[in-house]
This record gives C-alpha cells, structure tokens and sequence, in this order.
C-alpha cells in the first residue's frame, strides 16, 4: 500500500515537471536597456494607453501573471501597449523569463533599478495603467489576476 | 478568480455557517457528523485543487513553485474547483447521499458568502452600465454593475427556497443548476479576457436539472414501476 503511495505521488510529480520547460531558451533578441529618462520619453512620447509591468525571473508571483499578460497582449494588444521591464534581474535570466513564457510585448530591461525607483514601484510585481501621454491612472502591486487587469483597460479605454 | 482567499474564504465560510443555522436545515443537519467541517473542507479542497490547476495550465510547476499556491490572486480554475469540492461532498456521504439535499441550502449560501467576498476587496465591480444604481471605481466617473453582489444576492435567496422540503435529490440538483445559471447569467457583466468557461457554467445547469429529474424517478416497487426478474 505504502509502496503504491509512494509510485504515486512519483508518477504525479513526473506529470506535473513535464508541465513547465526548464530548459527554455533565451529569444534571439536581447532584452533592450533602458534607464529612468528614456523609459520616461518612452512613456510621454506614447500616443495610445499603455500597461507597465514590472517583473523578474525570480519573483514567483510574476510567473503567474506573465501567461495572463501575454494573453492580455494577444487580445487587446492592438488598443493598449503592453510594456514589460525586467529589474533586479541578471539579464540572462531575464531574456530566458521572456522565451519560456513566449512573451510577446515589448520588454525592457532595468539595470541599475532606477526605472523602478523613478515609477514607484514598492515590489514586484507591480502593474501601472498608463493613459496617452504618460499620465499613471491607476497601480497594482502585487499579482494582477484576468479581472482586474480587464478592469484597469477597460476604465484606460473609455477615458 | 478575483479575490484574496482569505476575505472570500472568511465570508464563504460565514455564509455556509449561516446556512447551516436556517432553521428548515439546522433541524435536518442534526443528523450529520460536523457538518460545517464537512463543507469548509470539501470548500478548501476545492480551491487547493483549482489553484494547482490553474498553476499546471499556467506552465507554473507547484512542486518547484510550491509558495505559489497561495498566490490565489494568480488564478484559480473555477471548473477543477468545482468539480473537487463537488466529488469530496459526493465521497464524504457515499454511504448516504441524501444528505447531500441537506447541506445543498448551506453551500449555495457559502458560495453566496464567496462572492459577496469582493467587499473585502474591492472588487466587487464589472462592465460598464448606463442604469442608474451603477457604481463607479474610486477616481472615476463611470458607473458600473455591481456583479458580485448580484450573484451573492441570487444565491442568497435560491438558497432560502432550497430550504422547503423536495423529493431526494431535488435540492442537490436545484442547488448545483443554481450555482451554474447564476454565474452564467452574470459572467457577461464580469470584464474578462477569455470570457469564461461559460459552457461550464451551462454544463452544471445541465447536469443539476437531470440530477433532479432522475430524484423524481419513480423506485422499485413504487406504483408504475415493474419488476422485472
């Protein structure tokens, strides 16, 4: 009975490790660098509403959320601009992040940090919903699920 | 999933607590071990398991990722939640599944309670209204429908009727179509991506009005029905 128990939980924990890809790649592309006064311009210069999500390779929570902003940018990446920036991050582990979860928005990477101090980001992850412009309607710290994040785009949208 | 687990799963709890204290079913559950237990467990299997779903479909491994489990916000799949706190009720009273018509009043008051969770955190709100009881985000101007007070609402008061006597399996069945049409009929006041499994939600309608046909089946050796040797 014991031994059964014990193939078990084996044969699940086999499943459940063919589920993930530990051997994603990084994309060709590098990840872009970016500091505080160009991520800035970037977001002034921007003619259509944007979300900005702050991650890393290493925050567990924001492996959650990158499918969820991945399908996000599939489904409405043509109204809003999706801006990922990877920060307190090696850059090699950030670009490998971005293949495994087939990320295709834009993303930059954060060397110093400063693009996150200049935001205001607490943590990570951190969501910022961005109207035209540049002006920061609303901010998420933490995870974002499917809800809030329809939510956020769709208050951006109808502004 | 929209919530925090912690203020859904508190007032989930209240109303299963609630539900349990309805004096059409406090008279009835008295002959059921615990069963408050019963449901908070089968309510807490339910969400395990849905999170471990969403996680696997995620791509997020849960034995290399195992702190991500709690990270409910990330996502709970509604369908594999269901569907475990559903079989963990129907394994429980395998030896007597007509306690099942009991506590159907009780969990659909819980599931009320879990909706009704989103005062905790604001997130109560869905699509855009131009009706007038609408309520607008903090910080803007457009009125919207308070989704999740809708759906707490509804299953708030088909619990209560739950509460009148039926035929076996009639409250089981009622309670589980219950729980599919009410979340049907308000998913497409939820803002969403995908939009729901909202063929899941019809499918438990489906399958809680067949549940209560076959408990107004008549038995064997009730009038109508031949023996057959």
């Amino acid at each position: 009975m014991r031994s059964r128990l014990i193939l078990s939980i084996l044969a699940f924990g086999l499943v459940l490790g063919a589920c993930t890809d530990p051997d994603a790649q990084p994309s060709a592309g590098a990840l872009p660098v970016t500091d505080s006064e160009e991520f800035q311009e970037l977001l002034a210069d921007s003619e259509s509403p944007m979300v900005v999500n702050l991650w890393a390779s290493w925050c567990i929570p924001c492996r959650s959320e990158a499918p969820l902003l991945t399908e996000a940018h599939r489904q409405l990446g043509g109204e809003v601009r999706f801006i990922g920036v990877a920060t307190e991050d090696s850059q090699v582990d950030a670009e490998a992040f971005v293949a495994e979860f087939s990320m295709t928005f834009e993303n930059y990477f954060d060397r110093t940090g400063e693009v996150k101090a200049w935001i205001g980001s607490l943590g990570l992850p951190t969501t910022f919903f961005v109207a035209p412009g540049g002006e920061i309607v609303s901010t998420v710290f933490g995870v974002i699920d499917e809800r809030r994040i329809a939510l956020e785009i769709d208050e951006l949208l109808r502004r | 999933m929209e919530f925090t687990l912690l203020g859904a799963a508190l007032t989930g709890a209240f109303g299963a607590w609630l539900g349990l204290r309805l004096p059409a079913v406090r008279k009835r559950a008295a002959s059921i071990e615990r069963p408050w237990d019963v449901l908070v467990g089968a309510a807490a299997i339910g969400v395990f398991s849905g999170r471990v779903f969403e996680m696997i479909i995620s791509g997020v491994n849960p034995l290399t990722n195992p702190f991500d489990i709690i990270l409910v916000r990330g996502g709970v799949d509604t369908v594999a939640a269901s569907v475990a706190a559903l079989a963990t009720l129907v394994w429980m009273f395998r030896s007597d599944l007509g306690a099942l018509d009991v506590l159907a009043p009780a969990a659909l008051l819980g599931l009320a309670g879990w909706h009704a969770g989103c005062l905790w955190t604001g997130s109560c709100l869905g699509t855009a209204t131009g009706y007038d009881w609408g309520f607008t985000l903090p910080g803007s101007t457009i009125p919207r429908h308070a989704t999740e007070l809708y759906a707490a609402a509804a299953l708030g008061v088909l619990a209560v009727v739950l509460t009148r006597p039926q035929r076996p399996f009639t409250a089981t069945g009622l309670a589980l179509a219950s729980a599919g049409a009410v979340r049907a009929a308000t998913q497409p006041m939820r803002p969403s991506l995908t939009g729901g499994p909202f063929w899941a939600y019809l499918g438990a309608v489906v399958i809680g009005l067949a549940i209560v046909a076959i408990g107004r089946m008549p038995r064997r050796g009730q009038p109508g029905v031949s023996r057959v040797r």
